[in-house]
């Protein structure tokens, strides 16, 4: 029992992570928390649902091209949402993104319908182990997936040219363009990156939870949290304060109350912001904000 | 306080006047409905515009407190027969004492992690509205809260409630003008455009900003109880995260440097809601793109839009004059 809420815990844990990364890197690239980000959550599911089973392809490939589909929805997205208002109030661009969001929700509604959708497993079968625990293989997949993912992201961010190119750009757009780095592109890259790994968390949920219009709103909101415990702007923190999430989800749910797991999870939240508000790493990139 | 200052919102206000005593006679009794909800939301905008307008501080609980509000409402009148006046004021004080003492708390945070903690206080919220069956009616809402009534005479139909609803929402502006120019409303000011400058000059940012949430709170709760009391029925679904988002991308669209803007957002909004309703499916997806291709050619939003082109036209007649 404890064993197979642990193993859901985690997996869940690393998908809040994930989407919580996406979040962590737009904010470092350009000082906005994007509010649709659990938007592309929902977006790579569909996508994924559309190449797996309308389309008919394997679960791997589907997964490769929704990747590449959901880039371009990144780069899109980018474009369209955020370049615009660079120069605006931060709000300005929250309510757009906020506008996004809606705008997403809506168009899978109108594109896919509102009935839910799932996709083939990537792993399929159960475990049983020992003592009686079933473990769906799926969870263990996630959690290969989203450590490989996040093993490849952390390469391209610390050990490449274009890491340190986005990486600059992160720190200082106006510096940046001087040392002759493209802004436009490093941003863009960005996006794509975050847009990748968020959608590939809504394919890894599919055959789990189904794909709906509303899944992104819920993820997303947990995914605050765990940003926000794990310490603002801080990558390792957005994936620890992902992983609390999910274990405080999946144990809280059974040993405290299940009506009230989402207010456990924040009221989780709000104990962090008041005693420790800087969360579990403090983000080098703290100051700026 | 002088009155000129109070001469340009009277005026708006008087000509807002004539036009809903017509009104009844004009629009069908749907559009109606859609006003008198619509008035609520207005308050609750006003509220978003004191916190963030005045304030410079993001809450996304709005909705939320609104509800609050309409919770109290309904308890007071269903379960201790309280008369309706009476538990409309104390749905208000009750909404802006609760926000003021979680001021202290949250303020504690600077804008962003404030931003967050509203965030989470909206999903608690939302959750107790759904599972606490004792308080809330849990997710069976709360039906038969009475109708609005004064001196014996009871709010049957909605042309006496758009007349009442207008007046509340009138003073509500008033007041809101009237914090405007006072020093408080100076000092809310004073933190939305330099919290450490403010500190300096002797502003408790602290206690202003509590402050502010309490009295956003109370229109929260004015609203609340507005609309315990022409609904006669609450429910969960209404107070959601969304709808907190909505009264912001409203505050946005109309511009946050005036109340006015509140008005002009939150009429905007809700009237599309009604005109695009034909298109049923795709109207929402409309409405997403409508909030970016707003933002992005017009980010003051439209009070800003008017008076950057007023400007422009006043700059315009002046060079004329001089050539």
């Amino acid at each position: 029992m404890n064993l197979q809420l642990f193993v859901s815990g985690i997996s869940m844990g690393f998908v809040y992570g994930m989407i919580a990364m996406g979040m962590v890197l737009i904010f470092r690239s350009v000082g906005v928390m994007n509010f649709a980000q659990g938007e592309f959550l929902m977006f790579g599911g569909y996508l994924c649902y559309t190449f797996n089973q309308l389309v008919g392809l394997n679960i791997v490939v589907s997964m490769i091209l929704a990747c590449l589909a959901m880039a371009i929805v990144g780069i899109i997205f980018q474009r369209f949402v955020y370049w615009p208002l660079r120069t605006a109030q931060v709000r300005a661009i929250i309510v757009s993104m906020m506008g996004a969001s809606i705008a997403f929700k809506e168009g899978a509604k109108l594109i896919w319908g509102s009935m839910p959708k799932n996709a083939d497993k990537l792993m399929e079968g159960t475990i049983q182990t020992a003592s009686g625990a079933f473990i769906q293989k799926q969870y263990l997949a996630i959690i290969l997936v989203a450590v490989i993912l996040m093993v490849l992201v952390y390469i391209l961010l610390e050990k490449t040219f274009i890491g340190n190119i986005m990486q600059a750009t992160a720190q200082d757009q106006y510096t940046a363009s001087l040392m002759g780095i493209p802004v436009v592109l490093s941003i863009s890259l960005t996006f794509a990156i975050s847009a990748v790994i968020t959608g590939i968390c809504g394919g890894l949920l599919a055959p789990i939870f189904f794909i709906n219009t509303t899944m992104g709103a819920t993820a997303g909101s947990k995914a605050f949290a765990a940003i926000v415990i794990g310490g603002f702007g801080s990558i390792p923190g957005a994936i620890i304060g992902g992983l609390i999430v999910g274990l405080i989800e999946s144990f809280g749910g059974v040993y405290i109350s299940s009506t009230y797991q989402l207010v456990i999870i924040y009221v989780v939240l709000i104990l962090f912001l008041m005693f420790r508000p800087q969360g579990i790493f403090g983000g080098k990139i703290q100051e700026k904000a | 306080m002088k009155s000129h200052q109070y001469r340009n919102s009277l005026f708006v206000i008087l000509l807002m006047a004539v036009l809903v005593f017509f009104l009844p006679q004009l629009v069908s009794s749907y559009i109606l409905n859609v006003l008198i909800v619509g008035m609520c939301t207005y308050l609750c905008v006003m509220s978003v515009y004191v916190l963030l307008g005045m304030c410079g501080q993001n809450s996304f609980a709005q909705a939320g407190l609104w509800g609050v509000g309409g919770y109290i409402t309904a308890n007071l009148t269903i379960k201790l027969d309280m008369a309706q006046i009476p538990s409309m004021l104390l749905s208000i004080l009750g909404t802006a004492l609760i926000c003021f003492v979680l001021g202290f708390a949250f303020f504690r945070l600077k804008q962003y992690y404030f931003t967050f903690a509203t965030i989470g206080l909206m999903t608690i919220l939302n959750s107790l509205f759904t599972n606490w069956n004792e308080g809330t009616g849990g997710a069976i809402g709360m039906k038969d809260i009475p109708e609005f009534g004064v001196f014996g005479i009871t709010f049957s139909n909605d042309t006496q409630y758009l007349y009442l609803y207008f007046g509340l929402c009138a003073i509500a502006f008033l007041l809101i003008k009237v914090l405007y120019n006072s020093a408080l409303g100076r000092s809310f000011m004073a933190i939305r455009d330099n919290e450490i400058a403010a500190n300096c000059m002797g502003v408790n940012s602290l206690l202003t900003k509590s402050i502010a949430f309490g009295i956003s709170g109370a229109l929260c709760g004015l609203a609340g109880a507005m609309y315990a009391f022409y609904a006669g029925y609450l429910s969960y679904p209404t107070f959601t995260y969304n709808q907190s988002t909505l009264y912001l991308v409203m505050l946005m669209l109309g511009g946050t440097m005036s109340p006015v803007g509140a008005v002009i957002g939150s009429f905007v909004i809700i009237m599309l809601q009604e005109w695009l309703r034909p298109l049923q499916e795709v109207m929402m997806f409309i409405y997403g793109v409508g909030i970016i291709v707003l933002m992005v050619f017009q980010p003051e939003g439209i009070l800003g839009g008017v008076k950057s082109l007023y400007d422009k036209c006043k700059n315009r007649g002046k060079a004329r004059i001089e050539a």
